[in-house]
């Protein structure tokens, strides 16, 4: 089978349009999942549950995309900002690792933090991670 | 972590396809072929969508219609330096295993979780061996109490027929500030949401 590989990179996606994508075509937290498996295929499903754990669960368009905007002003490059978008750090140990050479470059990290406690929701809470932990049956990932 | 790519391919629509609207019955095939498997770039997630779709040929001897189809993907492929926050599987002497729900095969080899460290038969489960950090007067435990763990991937290796079981390895270390168990700088917080 013989297939040509146009572009390999036609662009980065955050977290947030990946899970966007599957709720589109009918991705759905509960038990209506047999319904929806008719357009969302189980290995999209996993990714869905991964998804939904992290930041990008709470996130809207409109906030991820000023959120982006208001970076350029950071001086940050596009994948520091793809990861912040995607890991929502809230403290400066978070944030440093994301960072390439922040001290060389004069990154005002306080200013970015502020910028992600103002712009971006906050991760979904541990209860709602202990429920899906008791909700999923087949346990693939723990051993 | 993902990223679009752009494909062109020739698909096969099975015949007790063709009664279906041609978009659905080739992003169907499409699916079967592409999903879940390792590509050059990457583990392919989801079809993001079909740009354009030509032929329709029925091939001599094959009840099957071929077209030609430009499609996108969604692509699993983290970049050198990403952090990406995984859970905690399992370990063993050579290092940790994480996941990610839909990957598996994300390993922390054993040069790379900080030192000094050691390895102990884990007390709870005779298996595997536990790892433990030890800082100061502390020592932490890697354990699996259902936390995420962050680490910038090193280069990802696709090893090509090599290990049947795993063909697309991602390389980790947590031996940075900030990465390893979510719960080990939980304390450093200052602006703390009030979870992990």
């Amino acid at each position: 089978m013989k297939n040509i590989i146009v572009k390999a990179n036609a662009g980065a996606l955050t977290n947030f349009e990946v899970l966007d994508l599957l709720n589109s075509r009918g991705a759905s937290k509960d038990t209506t999942r047999v319904i929806a498996s008719e357009t969302v295929s189980r290995s999209e499903y996993k990714v869905y549950d991964y998804l939904m754990e992290t930041a990008a669960s709470t996130q809207t368009r409109e906030s991820v995309t000023k959120f982006s905007d208001k970076c350029k002003d950071f001086k940050l490059a596009k994948a520091e900002i793809l990861n912040i978008i995607n890991l929502r750090p809230s403290s400066d140990v978070e944030l440093t690792p994301i960072l390439e050479k922040p001290d060389e470059r004069e990154i005002d990290i306080e200013g970015i933090l502020a910028l992600v406690q103002e712009l971006l929701p906050p991760l979904p809470t541990v209860e709602a991670q202990k429920e899906n932990e008791q909700e999923e049956t087949e346990n693939d990932e723990q051993s | 972590m993902f990223c679009l790519s752009e494909l062109e391919d020739t698909v096969r629509v099975p015949p007790s396809d063709l009664n279906l609207p041609l978009e659905v019955a080739i992003k169907k095939a499409l699916q079967k072929l592409f999903l879940d498997k390792v590509l050059s770039i990457g583990l392919c997630v989801a079809i993001y969508g079909i740009k354009s779709i030509e032929g329709g040929f029925v091939l001599p001897g094959d009840g099957a219609a071929t077209y030609k189809v430009v499609f996108r993907i969604v692509v699993f492929r983290p970049f050198v330096g990403e952090v990406i926050a995984a859970k905690f599987k399992e370990s063993d002497s050579n290092g940790l295993r994480l996941t990610l729900g839909f990957f598996e095969d994300v390993y922390v080899p054993a040069p790379l979780i900080p030192t000094p460290n050691r390895c102990e038969p884990d007390p709870y489960n005779r298996n595997q061996m536990r790892w433990v950090w030890k800082y100061g007067d502390d020592e932490f435990i890697i354990d699996d109490s259902c936390q995420n763990i962050s680490y910038p991937p090193v280069p990802t290796e696709r090893a090509e027929d090599a290990k049947p079981f795993a063909p697309m390895v991602v390389t980790g270390t947590i031996d940075d500030d900030g990465l390893g168990p979510v719960s080990w700088w939980e304390a450093c917080a200052p602006i703390s949401d009030d979870e992990a």
